[in-house]
């Protein structure tokens, strides 16, 4: 369980709010140095996940990110039947790059697909088109990947239902193991939200959305993909081990800018700019710009909420076990509405989320957090 | 005492009161240029942000004249909002001399012959001080003619100036000392003290401030609240420098403080008289008239669990402003809170705002509304204000309603727009006449009710800043009222019922169903929301159901920022009220109190 944050892309997409940079290929090098700096200050344990996010970590010199992973193997030792996870995108991978990554030890490659729709890929301002995304998928298949996964987003601007389905089957047609489907979510300061604002693009409206969500419930399940997280889908043993960890509030470790950690209760944010980043690290000094340690009580309402994401819901002896708390008797009457409201289940195991409580997630988890 | 002079500052809003008292206080060298702010007697916030007076504040200047003599100057700063002449009035009573501020570019204004009106009943000489004489568009000699003209004022004692530069403000200073006179009174005499002002100090206890009229006092006297006969002994007496200052005593003709540990409210009456226990005055000073609240709402805590930090609160709040009055009220929809009067819209939300700043507490506040006087088909005649106690209407024989009779001065060109201002508002008997050329004075009868609501900002929007206003009540007349009230999901919400005239009600009752349309969050289920007179809808809206949220991704490093957001949202929902099964935002309450645009 180990996390480490590649800040760097070709290119910045109009939705994107996440920690990275475009085009500061001088700091490859340079950024490699300080997370093996930090990398080498983390206690040397057996890493049952690896993953690799970004920013897109592909967009970095195969070199460079084999001699990352061979350090790590070297330093932590992968347990066997390790999870080595890597983000890329179309465009930042040939079949030469993909091949000498998988030798190198990463065994799960999610691509950030988005859509198969060249006109909603421009607006998104994605470097690549659909056949280049095809092509990449092969190229990884070629090169020896089979647990594959790709990322494909809905409720794009001026997207209808149609247009979602398209992409949800040109999708499916590639066989990934794996599917994250997310709904475009506006963030503040990016282009996207601005042309949003005044009024040069327009989302879709609520009824399409539910339009979307229904046909994305019924299509995957017809290919045998199962939903086990808010926006997650998987083939019978494909599962993302690495991002269960989170929802399940388990720790981990993390190197890189901008990226987090959680180790004994207390997660620590590392620095977002990867010049500052280097820099600190450079010096000998940790990055971390924040930290936050929750009490017992705080920390077991979070996992409550994050575990509620997952669809199985969260596993109530794990809760005794960890906080030795009982959901009913903690939260008492506002668990019992919401259980009346038909929002909540209790299985003999379990509380999760009911269907009509997937819808109105926000509020349940608002109530509860 | 010939070498004190206690005068006022009194103008109409925005006429550079507070910037003429900053810098006489500059010219006493009272204050280090490093510790000096504009609008040095402002000390609340809420007067610093939105640029206004509201409490009345003093200030003893000491001041060496032409003469060679050194005089003692206490300036009592004043109000200029017409919600808070009565603040103004007290103030007055504390002097001899007022000097009496005028905008040389805007002239005359309504609130300035107000003013002097108030200035003149108290018997004070006044000192017209034209200012802004540094702006391009003043016209000193214009205004100096409108004073002598309109005002009746004799014009060689006009002093012009610059607040801003500080132009003429040493000739101001030589015209107090020269042509306002020196108290009378006899500092031999048994004790009198004004108390036209009271201060809570949670470790001293009530500061009082007084002028005395006679007599003398100092610390270690005994004395007597000559209204409630309660007795305290002085712990201390001083003058009001930048700061407090202690002095060995007070005398006749001073304005200062006096404190003895008084820590109940009631005791310190603006208007009241202290004496001493061992030679007591024979009687009282006339004191003050009461003030008149004309506007009336409900406060409620949005937090059940505040009800008792409100009582508090507003306790102290009316300790230094006697013209807040509250009583208990309770509303189905919100739980216990206050009826409480004010003098005009901007008073409620002075200490709406202070009681949400100085005290942490968020309130929701029910429509305001006047004092009608309902005749009922059994004879007796009741007062309400409250909508929670309109009568059965078949009992009701009529109503009336105030009247006030404005005036309004404004250049000509604004007239139209101004007359059609006053017909919305139901204004009758209109009657003008133009004081100088160019300018109207425009006086006109309008019910209160339709004026409390915004019509000063609205004329001020109109006449582009031009246009001033002032009001006395003066009539009772006949309305022809009901009682509106609004339903969400079927339920009666009690605190958004308002009292209307029967003409505005359909418009006001939509007005509110839209208000709460836009403010009331979509919910998992469709909410209808009605306004309705009797059982009769007049108005719906409906705020269409929540069909699904958006869950965004949720990832490692997403962890912290997501549940801020949600912890965000559940305190968001802490805030809104539940009617029924519906959550309605502190926003959407106020929201009804805006009126239509």
């Amino acid at each position: 369980m180990l996390y480490i944050h590649i800040p760097f892309c070709e290119k910045k997409c109009g939705y994107c709010a996440f920690a990275s940079v475009a085009g500061a290929r001088e700091l490859y090098r340079p950024y490699c140095t300080a997370l093996l700096e930090e990398l080498s200050r983390l206690p040397r344990r057996q890493l049952s996940t690896l993953f690799f996010g970004g920013g897109t970590p592909t967009s970095l010199p195969t070199d460079l990110l084999c001699e990352l992973l061979d350090f790590i193997r070297q330093h932590f030792s992968f347990a066997e039947e390790a999870e080595v996870s890597m983000e890329a995108n179309p465009g930042t991978v040939s079949f030469e790059s993909l091949r000498r990554l998988r030798l190198a030890g990463v065994n799960r490659i999610s691509f950030g697909v988005q859509s198969f729709d060249d006109d909603e890929l421009r607006v998104l301002g994605r470097i690549h088109n659909a056949e280049e995304a095809r092509e990449a998928v092969r190229m990884a298949r070629d090169a020896g990947f089979d647990n594959l996964s790709l990322d494909l987003m809905y409720g794009l601007p001026d997207q209808d239902t149609q247009a979602f389905d398209f992409s949800l089957h040109c999708a499916l047609e590639l066989h990934p193991r794996h599917i994250s489907l997310y709904q475009l979510t506006p963030e503040e300061g990016t282009p996207l939200f601005t042309a949003l604002e005044n009024g040069r693009l327009t989302l879709p409206g609520e009824e399409d959305i539910i339009a979307m969500d229904s046909l994305v419930n019924r299509v995957t399940a017809e290919a045998g993909f199962e939903h086990y997280e808010t926006s997650n889908y998987a083939l019978p043993g494909y599962r993302c081990r690495h991002n269960i960890r989170y929802w399940h509030n388990e720790e981990w470790f993390a190197a890189g800018a901008a990226a987090v950690s959680y180790v004994q209760g207390c997660r620590e944010r590392r620095e977002e700019n990867p010049w500052h980043y280097i820099e600190k690290i450079t010096a000998g000094e940790d990055a971390v710009v924040e930290r936050e340690s929750l009490d017992r009580e705080a920390s077991f309402r979070e996992t409550v909420i994050m575990g509620l994401r997952m669809m199985e819901g969260v596993d109530l002896s794990e809760l005794q076990c960890r906080f030795h708390l009982e959901p009913r008797q903690y939260y008492g009457g506002v668990l019992q509405k919401l259980m009346e409201q038909g929002l909540v289940e209790r299985t003999p195991t379990h509380l999760k989320l009911s269907p009509a409580g997937h819808s109105f997630a926000n509020i349940v988890m608002a109530e509860l957090v | 005492m010939n070498n004190i002079r206690n005068f006022s500052i009194i103008a109409h809003i925005d006429h550079g009161k507070s910037t003429l008292a900053d810098r006489m206080i500059q010219l006493c060298d009272l204050v280090s240029d490093r510790e000096f702010k504009n609008q040095l007697l402002d000390n609340m916030e809420i007067e610093r942000e939105r640029g206004i007076t509201i409490k009345s504040q003093t200030i003893c200047l000491p001041y060496t004249a032409a003469d060679g003599k050194t005089y003692s100057l206490n300036l009592v700063d004043t109000p200029g909002h017409v919600d808070f002449s009565y603040e103004v009035s007290r103030a007055l009573s504390s002097c001899e001399g007022a000097l009496l501020l005028i905008d040389a570019a805007q002239g005359v204004e309504a609130q300035t012959l107000a003013n002097l009106y108030l200035a003149m009943e108290n018997d004070l000489e006044i000192i017209p001080v034209i200012n802004k004489i540094d702006l391009p568009s003043a016209d000193p000699e214009g205004v100096a003619l409108q004073v002598e003209d309109d005002l009746g004022l004799d014009i060689d004692h006009v002093q012009y100036c610059s607040a801003k530069t500080g132009q003429g403000v040493k000739e101001i200073f030589e015209a107090i000392v020269t042509l306002l006179p020196p108290p009378q009174g006899s500092p031999e005499a048994p004790l009198q003290a004004l108390i036209f002002d009271a201060n809570y100090d949670s470790f001293r206890g009530t500061l009082i401030s007084v002028r005395i009229i006679n007599g003398t006092v100092k610390a270690g006297n005994s004395i007597r609240f000559m209204s409630t006969g309660k007795e305290y002994r002085v712990e201390e007496v001083g003058l009001f420098k930048l700061r407090r200052e202690s002095c060995k005593q007070l005398s006749a003709g001073q304005v200062g403080y006096i404190l003895a540990g008084i820590k109940t409210v009631e005791d310190t009456r603006p208007g009241d008289t202290i004496t001493t226990v061992e030679n007591p005055a024979a009687k009282a000073l006339p004191g003050f008239k009461e003030v008149q609240q004309v506007v009336f709402s409900s406060l409620y805590p949005i937090s059940t669990d505040d009800y008792e930090d409100l009582a508090t609160a507003l306790e102290k709040l009316k300790l230094n402003d006697a013209a807040l009055t509250f009583e208990k009220d309770s509303s189905a929809a919100l739980g216990f809170g206050f009826r409480c009067g004010f003098l005009g819209l901007l008073h409620l939300e002075v200490i709406q705002e202070r009681l949400e700043r100085e005290f942490d507490i968020s309130l929701i506040l029910t429509v305001p509304s006047v004092q009608y006087h309902f005749f009922l088909s059994n004879g007796k005649e009741i007062i309400v204000d409250n909508p929670a106690h309109f009568p059965d209407p078949a009992h009701i024989e009529h109503i009336e309603e105030p009247f006030i009779k404005a005036t309004i001065l404004m250049p000509e060109t604004y007239m139209g727009a101004v007359m059609t201002l006053c017909l919305e508002r139901r204004g009758e008997n209109t009657n003008f006449h133009y004081p100088t050329p160019g300018r109207i004075e425009l006086t006109v009868e309008l019910p209160l009710a339709d004026v409390i609501y915004d019509f000063y900002d609205k004329l001020k929007s109109i006449t582009q800043g031009y246009g001033s206003f002032d009001y006395a009540l003066f009539d009772y007349r006949r309305a022809d009222l009901v009682k509106l009230d609004i339903l969400v999901n079927s339920e009666i919400v009690d605190a958004l019922s308002q009292l209307v005239h029967r003409n505005n009600a359909r418009a006001r009752g939509l007005h509110a169903c839209e208000m709460l349309k836009q403010e009331i969050p979509r919910q998992m289920f469709k909410i209808a929301i009605q306004a309705a007179i009797g059982g009769t809808i007049v108005a719906r809206t409906t705020v269409s159901a929540l069909r699904k949220d958006v869950t965004a991704k949720c990832y490692g490093g997403d962890i912290s920022r997501k549940r801020k957001l949600l912890e965000k949202q559940k305190a968001g929902k802490k805030r809104m009220k539940t009617v029924g099964n519906v959550d309605i935002p502190q926003t959407a309450f106020l929201a009804v109190l805006k009126s239509e645009q």
